[in-house]
């Protein structure tokens, strides 16, 4: 069942509303039913594999806790971690789960006797239970004593097929208070302008910009030259629509039960560097990975040592930031793994911007002694500084969007091939795109650089200015004409309905 | 050791860290206050304050001590 779907804005009007009607206490029973039912629509090796994961993390993390002997604990909790992470890249990238299925099959005589898919949300529901146990072993937390209460923790349905990753201290500390929260109007009006922005996002932005992006990524040689920069361009506007429209539904959905999720998105386009770009995209997915492996692994002997090393070969100023350096290998090549374990992923969204940053670190005298003669703290600097940023995670996009490697070369190449189709509005409606579909794109594209232009602080730690707030400055019957004006809007421009078969969010693909 | 030795040694390793002979840290000082003082140099921080006292920090305590006041409660609870 897609986030971006009929079925499942009528899922939820039933969830809410008997939420809502039943008494306070049974209410996180109710939530762990209708998320192991939105688990089995994900099909029955989805649920197979989230009660996998769940009970496995759950028992390693009850003696990876505080109070048993060490030795035990280290045991356990190596033990769940690897566990749970090779079965996510065997089933996930390596496709195991398939070949059995094949054997199965052809063992049985029949060509159906198990169907095999990837369970949705693997890679995200994974870390996050991986991280419990982790937690659970730094007695961050102590291991919860109820199963029950931690199958709600691993497996809420808002969260479980894109994220966004949660921790579980602030998550079932929410899950908790789940009794005492009462039915508002504000509430209801903040989710549903909420969840009609994300559909916004999805079904008019990203999915025509989809249509550009197909057509250049299809065919480089029919695509060239301004084709191409035109494509890379709707790429990053589909996937940020895509991906952050889905976590909008995500959010909005969760926030009308009264739990608030944490933020995803914080006008990443608008970072004025690449580390502050991941600062402001899939920040949830930057924490965790800093907290359960980037720290951990500088703290380890061996990087202690190699820091020491380096110290007196290089200084002590050059020397502290070797194992920074090699850390951020390791973990930018885990991040490009996850999205996919492919060298597409790899490069495109790990060792791209491993490249850009410690580059970036390494140059950082360089970059004091003309800060000053170039005026940095101009305006001008800035724009220059967020326009840089952008192009260097375009170019990292293009490995990401490409079939694999060299198809992403062949993309690059393209941009100064002749001989393609000449590059005219004849052109882009040639691509499936009249031009009404280009005036709407451009337009909503327009408003969603307003919104996040709007929300933008510079300091990426301060709380983005609220949208909300400002449609309520408009008094309650201005938000609510918001949202019908927003629902409008998804259904006039909004591509969808029979014969019309929405593409399955980026991220939940992941 | 009192609190007040463990602040004295405290501002040695900060100076060390951040290179810079001006800094006092207080109970209240955060992240926020000391210009160098981001996620990358938060662990050589930690790494530097664990040795000076010689004691480990779990990794709880690596990543979730508010301010420089608990911190110095952490370093009093290892040296028990």
């Amino acid at each position: 069942m897609s986030l971006v779907s009929a079925p499942f804005l009528a899922f939820i009007l039933l969830v809410t509303l008997i939420y809502y009607v039943i008494p306070g206490k049974v209410r996180h029973i109710w939530l762990l039913i209708v998320s192991i039912a939105f688990a089995c629509f994900g099909g029955f090796y989805t649920i197979f594999f989230v009660a996998l994961s769940a009970v496995t993390t759950y028992i390693g993390g009850k003696f990876a806790g505080a109070g048993r002997k060490p030795l035990a604990r280290n045991i356990s909790c190596i033990a769940t971690v690897v566990f749970n992470l090779a079965l996510l890249c065997l089933v996930k990238f390596y496709g195991v789960m398939d070949v059995i299925a094949e054997d199965l099959n052809s063992f049985f005589g029949m060509n159906e006797f198990m169907l095999y898919a990837v369970p949705i949300g693997m890679s995200f529901y994974t870390l996050q239970m991986t991280g419990y146990v982790l937690d659970c072993r730094w007695e961050r937390i102590s291991p919860e004593k109820s199963f029950i209460r931690y199958l709600l923790f691993a497996t809420y349905f808002p969260y479980l097929t894109s994220g966004p990753m949660n921790t579980y201290a602030d998550l079932s500390a929410r899950l908790r208070s789940v009794s005492e929260v009462s039915f508002s109007i504000t509430r209801l009006k903040e989710g549903a302008i909420r969840i009609a922005w994300g559909f916004l996002k999805k079904l008019v932005i990203a999915e025509r910009a989809a249509t550009v992006v197909n057509s250049v990524y299809g065919d480089h040689n029919t695509y060239t030259g301004v084709y191409v920069l035109l494509g890379v361009i709707c790429f990053a506007i589909q996937l940020y629509a895509d991906f952050s429209g889905c976590m909008d539904v995500v959010l909005g959905v969760s926030h009308l039960l009264g739990i608030d999720l944490p933020e995803n998105f914080n006008s990443p386009y608008l970072a004025r560097s690449i580390r502050e770009y991941w600062q402001r995209w899939h920040s949830t997915l930057g924490s965790w990975l800093r907290d359960y492996l980037f720290y951990p692994l500088l703290k380890t002997s061996l990087f202690i040592k190699i820091g020491d090393k380096a110290r007196k070969a290089f200084g002590k100023k050059k020397g502290k930031k070797v194992p920074v350096y090699l850390a951020m290998l390791v973990l930018w090549f885990a991040v490009g793994y996850w999205h996919g374990g492919v060298w597409k992923y790899i490069i495109g969204s790990g060792l791209l911007h491993c490249f850009y940053i410690v580059t970036g670190m390494m140059a950082e005298p360089l970059f004091e002694k003309i800060r000053k003669p170039l005026k940095a703290d101009k305006a001008y600097f800035q724009v220059f500084r967020v326009l840089r940023t952008f192009i260097l995670v375009l170019l990292g996009f293009v490995f990401f969007r490409s079939s694999n490697v060299p198809d992403a070369m062949d993309m690059f190449l393209a941009v100064g091939r002749s001989g393609g189709a000449a590059f005219d509005i004849q052109g882009i409606i040639n691509m499936g795109m009249g031009l009404p579909d280009l005036i709407v794109l451009i337009s909503g594209t327009a408003l969603l650089a307003a919104v996040d232009i709007y929300k933008f602080r510079p300091d990426d730690n301060e709380e983005p200015k609220s949208v909300l707030a400002l449609i309520d400055r408009g008094g309650v019957i201005a938000a609510w004409a918001v949202f019908v004006l927003l629902v409008i809007i998804v259904l006039v421009f909004g591509k969808y309905g029979l014969g019309y078969d929405s593409g399955a969010f980026i991220y939940a693909r992941i | 050791m009192n609190k007040q030795e463990v602040f004295d040694k405290l501002n040695e390793v900060f100076r060390d860290v951040f290179d810079d002979e001006d800094i006092t840290v207080t109970e209240n000082t955060t992240a926020s206050d000391i210009e160098d003082w981001d996620s990358l140099e938060h662990i050589n921080l930690i790494v530097a304050v664990e040795r000076s006292f010689g004691i480990k920090f779990t990794m709880g305590e690596t990543t979730g001590l508010k301010n420089v006041g608990e911190m110095a409660d952490k370093i009093l609870e290892h040296l028990g």
